[in-house]
């Protein structure tokens, strides 16, 4: 029995690792409460990496990679989620500028790419752009495509280029009109909070009950 | 003291009720994150090997010949990247005098096969993908004894494998003719 249970997990962990080794879409996720955003996959060169579909291009390559963009904050809230370009790193600068790059949400192909210029640009993600009101699980999804020149020269062999992008969350209250409002039942803050106000509101009452019994005796102790 | 006591309480109750109003105003964050995306490019790379009939490396410092006598040197590429490569390979003769020829002093066991006489280079005929190494493009050379006189005696042949690389991938050919890929580099006057 404890074999079979051994071979359970060993096969669970080896299944854990064969998706991590063939997952190659990049994924941000904001977990809430002004928390960190958590970038993945990284790589080697960056641990917050989004562009694991971009290494060893070559000339002539037109390459595609995928970003999932998650709110993982708790149902009290929805997020307003933005993303804008920094640009390449200086160094990068000169070998970015080679390459084009295109960014557009998955789910609007219609739309116009809301980024279409060379890799070191800032351009259309100069200003915040917003990518969408996302409430608790939510996600929106990118797709970027980078095109690599066939006239590339050789020169622009074994290079790395940085480049940063920001994302940014604005936390805003559900309100009724919203659709869907996430239901999980969580109520433990505003339960906190009411049972907080009751306790002041009984507190005033008590010291307002004891200011007037403290007059009263001042004035039985006048009349004396 | 009754008062004092009071009062103290009072402003103590307002400011707790001051700080839980202001809690639900700021409940609502802002945060920024910042991602450092990164490009990398790719590239190609090979390695030449000489080696002997034996499988031993061929030496360095060269061999002593004689006319008519056939030195062993198989001669093969193998690639050293993560890209398949279009390749082609061209021998350079010399010999350390200006008066003297060195081209027709060696002929070469060309494998004709594998490898196509295209403008002085021999092109692979194939696509050397990461991790394979090519058939040879010659295994013998023989020191032509009729070409190889008395004014040679105490010279130094060389024998110089160039071999250049083009990638393969964004890059088609016409009727199968590496040659006909893009991207050869120039030649370069030596």
């Amino acid at each position: 029995m404890k074999k079979i249970i051994t071979l359970l997990i060993m096969l669970v962990l080896l299944l854990s690792s064969t998706v991590t080794v063939f997952a190659a879409d990049g994924k941000v996720t904001y977990s809430g409460n002004a928390g960190n955003f958590v970038f993945e996959p990284g790589s080697e060169h960056s641990l917050t990496d989004l562009f694991p579909n971009f290494k060893g291009v070559m000339p002539g390559d037109t390459l595609t990679q995928k970003i999932t963009v998650k709110n993982n904050a708790d149902n009290k809230v929805k997020v307003k989620i933005y993303i804008r370009s920094l640009g390449a790193h200086e160094d990068s600068v000169e070998f970015l500028s080679q390459l084009g790059l295109k960014v557009q949400k998955s789910e609007e192909n219609e739309m116009a790419y809301m980024f279409d210029a060379a890799v070191n640009e800032t351009a259309q993600l100069t200003d915040w752009v917003c990518l969408g009101t996302l409430y608790s699980g939510g996600e929106v999804n990118l797709d970027v495509t980078l095109s690599v020149p066939v006239e590339l020269d050789n020169e622009y062999q074994n290079k790395i280029g940085l480049l940063d992008w920001e994302f940014m969350v604005e936390e805003l209250p559900i309100e009724e009109s919203d659709p869907n409002p996430p239901q999980t039942g969580d109520n433990s803050n505003i339960t906190l909070c009411l049972t907080l106000m009751l306790c002041c509101v009984a507190t005033i009452i008590i010291i307002l009950l004891w200011r007037r019994n403290d007059k009263e005796q001042e004035k039985i102790n006048a009349k004396h | 003291m009754g008062k004092i006591k009071i009062k103290i309480v009072v402003v103590a109750l307002m400011a707790a009720l001051i700080t839980l109003m202001s809690q639900a105003t700021l409940a609502y964050y802002q945060a920024v994150g910042k991602a450092t995306n990164v490009v990398t490019s790719g590239n190609i790379q090979f390695i030449i090997h000489e080696t002997t009939d034996q499988g031993k490396e061929f030496p360095k410092e060269g061999v002593y010949i004689v006319p008519g006598d056939i030195v062993s040197k198989k001669v093969s590429i193998e690639s050293d990247c993560e890209h398949p490569f279009y390749l082609r390979v061209k021998m350079v003769y010399g010999v350390d005098s200006q008066e003297l020829p060195s081209k027709d002093c060696f002929k070469l066991n060309i494998d004709e096969e594998n490898w196509l006489l295209h403008d002085g280079w021999y092109y692979y005929t194939g696509i050397v993908n990461p991790g394979e190494t090519t058939p040879n493009v010659f295994s013998h050379v023989e020191i032509v004894g009729s070409k190889v006189d008395n004014s040679y005696i105490g010279k130094t042949l060389t024998l110089t494998v160039k071999a250049q690389a083009v990638q393969s991938e964004n890059n088609p050919i016409n009727d199968g003719n590496t040659y006909t890929a893009s991207g050869w580099p120039k030649e370069i006057a030596e």
